[in-house]
């Protein structure tokens, strides 16, 4: 800690010192990427109107968009594909925004929402609806959000101890988690094997089926949630710093980090009410978009950016390029090692 | 499993205890392993009288139950008190070798390894029977961990952390492809549904004797590198300053945990938690002495895998649960208590 | 979105040029014949209400559960989803090619290829999944063609009676139903005495089951074989979970003896099943008073949801009781 200490001010001081171009630059540069990646992921958004199964041609998807064409092109192109790449760009921005608060909260570039027992939780109470007491679509997207939020609180409670410390919050939430898994298998141990495939396909995190009814609503409440985790962000910056800087700067820690855990879990939770858990771009995107956007810490907007591009290409991989077309949750969890293993080799290697 | 906390411990702060209390816990261990290696054989779905079990072995008469005994409860008991050990062995080292208390064998991908190995057993190559995919499972298991192991080392040698994060990186994409498998093959995912839970029931003897000699040569690399271990544990400098090889050390202690791991998960499928929680039981008994916690983690994890496979017969009669439910269940409360302790929760 | 004043107003314009186009088509005359046809439909009855289906469908998309019991009363469909290879290894020859035939349009019933299934340019989609799927992808099927769903507590009489309607292959349905009927008949009446006075169980294995387990089935072939033929066989009480769905432990073999007849899965050879093997290898097992007085009876169920595969089951059962030494 002591170490830490005259670096902080040494940075405060540059900082005040050369205050308007450094913002400026950093600013600046994420402004660019975040430019840049809005028009790469319209590309592939275009790409992914254009591509399917049913062959239609260029001119008939642009029609189609336009409204001139009926029946079943007007249904494939408006009413099946063009909600499925929304839900992926609004779904995987929340989440990447999610992953980033956690990953700043904890000062841990492998947090995630998963990490307090979030995914589990809500896979748990997925598959109590589907397997024991046989609920329909609505009870199910209850129950998973009721299991991913009571167990998101269990952890928290069980990780308070005069505080919630980022270390300990990840071991309580591994704990919980495994015991959960452990559930998990139980449950889908005792159930018929259609009733477990269907909750498993639920389970892997799939945009199959997204209508424009889950688009409007889930982004509605993503909207809404945005709003104060971008309030929250300029605290989030300084909590990084350590706690005790934070509170000297006078940042209120406890209910800073309350509120910061809340709309994280919030923006997963609705993400996984709509589509089921879609692992890892939670984890990924932020150090993704920290990188690009060479920021010192994790901010939200490269990596709601970020979010966005992983999910659309993951999806377009999973229903396009895999030999059949398989839930997105599949593809970004192998996405997932991937950027771990670039990690692997060039951080930790650095490092050691 | 899968342990994402980087953490690296010092050496240990706890008050040495001394040789008497050392060798006293080592007989009440013992005693327990002993006691419960006998309600194991007492004790199951069906109720069946001392006297018949007495009867069963040793005596060689014939009876409905008396074959019950015998076929069912004599082999599992076996099975639990190999896996156990063997379990117990790999997570003692797998702490030492990453100086993490809250490593566990499953880090290194051996659990992915075995499942993908043997998703790919059912699904792609079609064999359906458990004891065709026991040695899928074995090379699974082994085939990744060296993968993780040529991944973690770095130009000086390997490190735990990267160790580690090759672990859970590979793990991660290897789910990802089982899982990819698994729903689109009803069949893989109906023989994995009941794989990933782990047991010890119906593992007949016979396909368990192959996989013993491997237990044999790593419990002989366990102990001729718990030295250097201890070393270890001090930090890499010092205990290169002792003369230690930090290489061949590494590498000698993941071939073991390896064997270990890999062997019980072939047999038993994923069993979580087990090879956490024993070793810091130990190592609270005995203080950081590894060949020490080695030999107590040998006696405690068949007795905790024995205890959770009894209550796992007893409490749903006459269906059981699978033992490694149950151990999640006993060990992760357990998991919760310990990081809530004051010093566990320092970083 | 799609109703923004803009597409309706495109929508509208591309729906009145169409309905010309149809007109001027009808006016140049030769095209009667088929608007005809199109024009004809029946109602059926199904979960999802009544609808509207073709008098006689040509090309049919059988998803789920649909496609074996389908296939098993003549029809041909023209895409399916993918049946498990265990289930198309007992098929008849003939069936599994049709099954092979036809288009594979997703691995199952939830994760259909909508759009590869739309190409198809079905006329009938018959649905047999979960009902969470069916709130997933039930509304896009009925936009594609009329679907028929039903859900998978349907009872296989009435789903054979069902999908025969749904899909126009009624002849074989009445076919099957008369020798069904024949069959049972014939059971009951060379059996009488042992159906009368002979405790039976019926146990299994899955085919990935648990090693170590098995189960006492009470549902599929023994159901019928309880229900229909009238064997005394356990049955799990009112409300509660089938006794199948309880995987037994090994040591409960010995719980078997107090029935004086036991049944338990062979292939169409009439060895064991692949995974009840290690069953029959137990020395319990053997030492079972059933089975040492040669009362254990291997039975080949290839099926238990339409009519074919049960016909076969009861030829099984029928060659298995003759084989009952006289009971004592």
């Amino acid at each position: 800690m002591s170490t830490h200490i005259p670096r902080v001010d040494f940075g405060r001081r540059v900082l005040v010192l050369r205050r308007r171009r450094i913002a400026v630059r950093l600013q600046w540069r994420s402004v660019v990427v975040c430019a840049v990646l809005a028009v790469v992921v319209a590309g592939t958004a275009v790409l992914a109107l254009m591509t399917g199964s049913y062959s239609l041609s260029p001119g008939q998807v642009l029609s189609a968009l336009t409204g001139r064409e009926t029946g079943i092109v007007h249904d494939i192109v408006v009413e099946w594909r063009l909600p499925r790449v929304a839900a992926a760009l609004v779904f995987g921005a929340a989440l990447g925004v999610s992953g980033a608060i956690f990953q700043s909260l904890l000062r841990n570039p492998l947090a995630d929402p998963g990490i307090i027992g979030f995914s589990q939780g809500s896979h748990t109470g997925a598959l109590i609806v589907i397997l024991v007491i046989n609920g329909t679509y609505v009870q199910l997207v209850s129950g998973a959000l009721l299991g991913g939020m009571a167990t998101a609180v269990a952890v928290y409670v069980l990780a308070y101890r005069r505080g919630v410390q980022g270390f300990r919050l990840i071991v309580v939430g591994i704990g919980v988690s495994a015991m959960l898994t452990s559930l998990n298998t139980w449950l889908i141990l005792k159930a018929d094997l259609d009733q477990a495939m269907s909750a498993a396909a639920w389970g892997a995190g799939s945009l199959n089926g997204v209508s424009w009814d889950q688009v409007v609503i889930g982004g509605a409440c993503i909207a809404v949630l945005l709003l104060p985790a971008g309030m929250l962000s300029r605290p989030m910056r300084q909590m990084e710093l350590g706690d005790d800087a934070a509170a000297s700067q006078g940042v209120r820690v406890s209910p800073a980090r309350l509120g910061l855990v809340l709309v994280g879990v919030a923006l997963a939770a609705t993400v996984t009410a709509a589509s089921g858990p879609i692992a890892f771009i939670s984890l990924v995107a932020p150090q993704i978009g920290r990188r690009l956007a060479r920021t010192a810490g994790i901010t939200l907007a490269p990596a709601a950016f970020v979010g966005a591009l992983l999910c659309l290409a993951s999806d377009y991989l999973a229903q396009h390029v895999a030999p059949t077309p398989l839930p997105v949750g599949i593809i970004t969890v192998m996405l997932g090692g991937g950027y771990l293993g670039y990690l692997l080799f060039t951080e930790a290697r650095r490092r050691l | 499993m899968t342990t994402l906390a980087l953490r690296q411990d010092g050496p240990g702060t706890e008050p040495v205890p001394g040789p008497r209390r050392r060798l006293l816990g080592l007989v009440v261990a013992l005693v327990v392993l002993v006691v419960l290696l006998v309600l194991s054989v007492m004790i199951g779905s069906t109720a069946i009288s001392p006297s018949v079990v007495w009867d069963a072995l040793f005596h060689s008469s014939a009876g409905i139950d008396q074959f019950a005994i015998r076929d069912f409860r004599l082999p599992r008991t076996i099975v639990g008190l190999v896996v156990g050990v063997a379990l117990g062995l790999s997570g003692a080292l797998i702490q030492a070798l990453t100086r993490n208390p809250l490593a566990d064998p499953g880090i290194l991908g051996v659990h992915a390894g075995a499942s993908f190995a043997v998703t790919v057993a059912v699904g792609l190559l079609g064999i359906h029977d458990a004891r065709g995919y026991m040695w899928f499972a074995f090379a699974g298991a082994l085939i990744v961990t060296l993968l993780v192991l040529a991944l973690g080392s770095t130009r000086q040698g390997s490190s735990p952390v990267v160790m580690v994060l090759a672990g859970v990186c590979i793990g991660s994409v290897l789910g990802g492809a089982r899982e990819a498998l698994q729903l689109t093959d009803p069949d893989a995912f109906d023989a994995m549904r009941y794989w990933n839970a782990g047991s010890i029931v119906g593992r007949p003897l016979e396909v368990m004797w192959p996989i013993l000699p491997f237990f044999a040569v790593a419990l002989i690399l366990a102990f001729a590198v718990s030295g250097p271990l201890n070393a270890l544990a001090l930090g890499d400098e010092l205990a290169v300053a002792q003369g230690v090889r930090l290489v061949r050390t590494r590498v000698l202690a993941v071939i073991a945990l390896t064997l270990l791991a890999g062997g019980a998960t072939a047999i038993a499928g994923p069993i979580g938690f087990v090879g956490l929680m024993v070793p810091h039981v130990a190592r609270w008994i005995v203080g950081p002495h590894q060949r020490w916690i080695f030999v107590y983690s040998i006696l405690l994890a068949p007795s905790l895998l024995l205890a959770s496979d009894v209550l796992g017969r007893i409490v749903m009669r006459p269906v059981e649960i699978p033992v490694g439910v149950v151990t999640a269940f006993v060990g992760a409360p357990a998991l919760v208590a310990l990081a809530r302790r004051k010093r566990a929760s320092g970083l | 979105m799609s109703n923004s004043p803009l597409m309706r107003r495109g929508a509208a314009l591309a729906a009145a040029l169409m309905s010309a186009s149809l007109v001027l088509t009808a006016c140049g005359g030769d095209g009667g014949d088929t608007g005809d046809k199109a024009a004809k439909t029946r109602s059926v009855k199904a979960e999802n209400g009544t609808i509207e289906v073709p008098v006689a469908p040509r090309r049919i998309v059988t998803i789920g559960n649909t496609s074996l019991p389908f296939i098993d009363l003549g029809g041909k469909p023209v895409g399916v989803t993918e049946v498990s290879d265990s289930d198309i290894d007992v098929l008849p020859e003939e069936q599994k090619s049709v099954y092979k035939a036809a288009e594979i349009v997703g691995s199952s019933g939830g994760e259909v290829d909508l759009e590869k299934l739309a190409g198809l340019k079905p006329d009938l989609i018959l649905v047999q999944f979960h009902s969470n799927d069916w709130d997933k992808v039930g509304k896009r099927l009925e936009t594609i063609a009329p679907t028929v769903f039903w859900g998978l507590d349907t009872e296989w009489k009435a789903f054979a009676d069902a999908i025969a309607a749904a899909g126009n292959v009624t002849n074989a349905l009445s076919r099957q139903k008369a020798e069904f009927k024949e069959k049972v008949a014939k059971i009951q009446k060379t059996y009488r005495k042992i159906i009368d006075d002979t405790s039976f169980v019926d146990v299994s294995r899955g085919d990935s089951s648990d090693p170590g387990t098995f189960y006492i089935a009470d549902i599929g072939c023994s159901e019928i074989a309880r229900d229909d033929v009238g064997l005394d066989l356990p049955e799990a009480a009112e409300g509660k979970d089938p006794l199948a769905y309880e995987a037994l432990p090994f040591e409960q073999i010995g719980e078997l003896s107090k029935y004086d007849v036991i049944t338990y899965p062979v292939n169409a050879e009439g060895q064991p099943t692949e995974p009840f093997v290690p069953v029959v290898k137990t020395n319990t097992w053997k030492a079972l008073p059933a089975v040492s007085s040669g009362r254990a009876l291997g039975v080949f169920c290839p099926g238990n949801n339409s009519y074919g595969p049960v016909l076969r089951y009861l030829d099984s059962l029928d060659r298995a009781l003759a084989t009952l030494p006289a009971k004592k």
